[in-house]
């Protein structure tokens, strides 16, 4: 039951961003381990517990953490740099002077520094230290040298002339400048043995329905190719019944040794999944190539009078896949059974595909039956397959189909059979949803481990 | 003839590029004004014009069937170094856009960064046009109605790349380049030595400007000294002269 929010107007309120925010915060105070400490209350004889002192207490001192947090990912990634001991970027516990970085050199992943912009900051060095690089620097130039070596004059040139410029300005701004180049390039190309902040490894975000969004609007003066448009509807199609997003029900054979999951999707089930039987209504060929669901197209054909059109197409796939040295017989049975005025099972061809195939039939190879397979397949599609769809037949395999449950855990630990045990894909999308789902909602657990298994 | 033309105008398109990177770098920050978008409106557009001039140029050039081999290698050198040019100024231009639509100058609340770099930059805008000063006289709201202006002068430089890369025919790793590695350090250019002093402000340990004007102060130093000398010399010669006329 949802508590209803509309008010007269007829339209939903909001949570405002800022309490949203402080919502966060205080759900965040709550974590066991990086939260607040909390002490008692005593009133008499009555202790009440999960008190805290503000400004000279608890509050305070978590607050003051988390500050001293955020300032040091501020310059760990950049964008502010230590005036002294520039080349080691953290926050130091001392009156050590920062500086801000200008937007330009902001870490961006959108502009990732490019191998022509460092040869051409290596170059600059160069010159100003007159050959005095770093031992790592000079062993970078020399790789660059030879990898972009094409552009190696426009390198020298730029150099020269980006110094020149540098030069019009006044002497506190050229520092200014050169400091935050250098800071830059120390995040952006760390020093052997550096920390580069720039690599998030294997805990990158797969955000993948997002990422694949986002390209396509973000573009707007290129024009989108269908291909692509049709990649990211099928990757919307598809994505919940890709195992390794969505995890496989009822668990992973791999991680919990129970084959539940192989033993339901095999090729003949008495009662198919019901992932399997809406994969069906995807497109003709799911259909086709799923043997379930090809007898199930069969049986609806046979009460249609058409089956002769499916059987046409099973054999002539027959040849296409077949062995060489029975083509010339298989062939022939299908004239005789299905081309030949008269035939048991004849099938409505076109004159000209008709024509067309009777005279490759004079020379029969593997392929001779394409163009009227073709004809036959498209005919089924646009005719017999939206018409099954729309069945009953159809909507009763689909109702009678199973959804198989998530394996419980046990209470013992070693007995149980999770759906997600290592950090997958799937973790992260569900914890999105579920986001998603409750941003709407007063403050629930907006933590930062997985929601999905709590192991 | 062809060659030194295509070099003179390639040598203005380069300066204008770098001219036009340090102008971006400095949006955003505390440097950033109605002057700087109106500079960076202004070096844009000359390098526009150059880049369209190139391009004619090169491309007549190496359609031309009856060049020598030598002349081909050299203009497809020219080549790679106007495409590789025309590939920062895109960048530029594109994070130029994104910088100036994130740091409005007309709102109440102005946050611009304060990165410490305070100084005008004229003077760089000055060197990119090739005038001894730059006059401004743009509006007041420059700053979003030439972001406009910016996004369709992006999207003809993409297309002018595209179509670069479609009718000419070069293979960019098959060119040479003419100058070695460590090339620049023998350029004749005296940009080295006023910065040396700059740098170790950066590099080394709190030391302010010590290894500093290293040259600078050892020329001050021997000029002290001979001043020290002469004044030495006089003082000599004239204690001589009174001792000898008492």
């Amino acid at each position: 039951m949802t508590i209803n929010t509309l008010a007269k107007g007829g339209w939903d309120r909001e949570q405002m961003a800022c309490f949203r925010k402080m919502e966060k915060v205080i759900v965040a105070m709550q974590d066991p381990d990086m939260g607040m400490k909390m002490r008692n209350q005593r009133l008499l004889i009555t202790v009440i517990p999960h008190a805290m002192t503000g400004v000279l207490g608890e509050l305070l001192l978590w607050c003051l953490t988390e500050a001293v947090h955020l300032s040091g990912m501020l310059v760990r990634y950049g964008y502010i740099y230590p005036l002294k001991e520039p080349r080691s970027l953290v926050l130091r516990p001392d009156e050590s002077p920062y500086r801000f970085q200008t937007p330009y050199f902001w870490t961006s992943t959108r502009w990732p520094a490019s191998e022509l912009d460092y040869a051409i900051y290596l170059a600059k060095k160069n010159i100003r230290k007159q050959g005095e690089l770093m031992e790592y620097e000079k062993e970078r130039y020399s790789l660059l040298h030879k990898r972009i070596n094409h552009t190696w004059d426009f390198v020298v040139m730029q150099a020269r002339e980006q110094l020149r410029a540098s030069k019009q300005r006044r002497k506190a701004d050229r520092i200014v400048l050169e400091c935050q180049e250098q800071a830059y390039w120390l995040i952006n190309r760390p020093p052997p043995g550096a920390h580069n902040v720039l690599d998030m490894g294997l805990e990158r975000p797969n955000n993948f329905s997002k990422t694949v969004g986002v390209f396509v609007y973000d573009v707007p003066s290129l024009c989108i190719c269908v291909c692509m448009c049709s990649f990211v509807k099928y990757s919307e199609q598809y994505q919940n019944h890709d195992p390794i997003m969505q995890g496989c029900l009822p668990s992973n054979p791999w991680i919990s040794d129970d084959t539940a999951h192989w033993t339901m999707s095999s090729e003949i089930v008495p009662t198919p999944t019901r992932l399997r039987v809406e994969r069906w209504s995807f497109s003709f060929m799911e259909l086709l190539k799923d043997i379930m669901g090809m007898r199930e197209f069969m049986l609806y054909l046979e009460k249609e009078f058409s089956a002769e059109n499916l059987c046409f197409w099973q054999a002539c796939e027959d040849i296409r896949h077949g062995e060489s040295s029975r083509i010339l017989e298989k062939v022939e049975d299908i004239y005789k059974n299905f081309l030949a005025p008269g035939a048991a099972r004849w099938v409505n061809i076109d004159s000209k595909t008709m024509d067309k195939t009777l005279q490759g039939l004079r020379h029969p190879h593997r392929f001779v039956m394409d163009d009227a397979q073709m004809h036959i397949y498209f005919l089924m599609k646009k005719d017999s397959y939206p018409r099954y769809l729309k069945s009953d037949l159809y909507k009763n395999m689909l109702a009678k189909a199973i959804v198989p449950q998530e394996t419980k855990k046990s209470v013992f630990p070693f007995m149980r059979r999770q759906r997600h045990s290592s950090p997958s894909p799937a973790q992260a999308v569900i914890q999105v949803t579920e986001e998603d789902g409750h941003a709407k909602g007063a403050g629930r657990a907006g933590t930062n481990s997985a929601a999905g298994s709590h192991v | 003839m062809g060659k030194d033309e295509c070099k003179t105008m390639l040598d203005a398109l380069n300066k204008v590029t770098a001219c036009y990177r340090h102008l971006v770098i400095a949006l955003g920050s505390t440097s950033d004004s109605q002057n700087l978008r109106e500079e960076l409106k202004r070096t844009r557009k000359k390098a526009q014009e150059l880049a369209v001039a190139n391009r004619t140029k090169l491309t007549s050039l190496l359609k031309d069937k009856s060049i020598s081999k030598d002349d081909r290698a050299e203009y497809e050198r020219l080549w790679v170094l106007f495409s590789s040019s025309m590939e920062l100024l895109e960048v530029d231009m594109k994070r130029s856009l994104e910088i100036g639509q994130d740091f409005p100058l007309k709102v109440p609340t102005r946050h611009l960064i304060q990165t410490g770099m305070t100084g005008s930059t004229t003077t760089v805008a000055a060197r990119a046009m090739s005038v001894q000063n730059m006059k401004y006289e743009a509006d007041s709201n420059i700053d979003t109605a030439d972001l406009r202006d910016l996004q369709c002068e992006i999207s003809q430089v993409s297309q002018m790349m595209e179509e670069m890369e479609m009718k000419v025919q070069v293979a960019p790793w098959a060119v040479e380049a003419k100058q070695e590695a460590g090339a620049e350090l023998k350029s004749n250019m005296s940009v080295g030595n006023s910065s040396v002093g700059v740098i170790s402000i950066c590099e080394e340990e709190p030391k302010e400007e010590d290894g500093g004007g290293n040259r600078d102060a050892g020329f001050a130093s021997i000029c002290a000294v001979l001043v020290f000398f002469v004044i030495v010399t006089v003082a000599v010669v004239l204690g001589y002269l009174v001792i000898n006329m008492s």
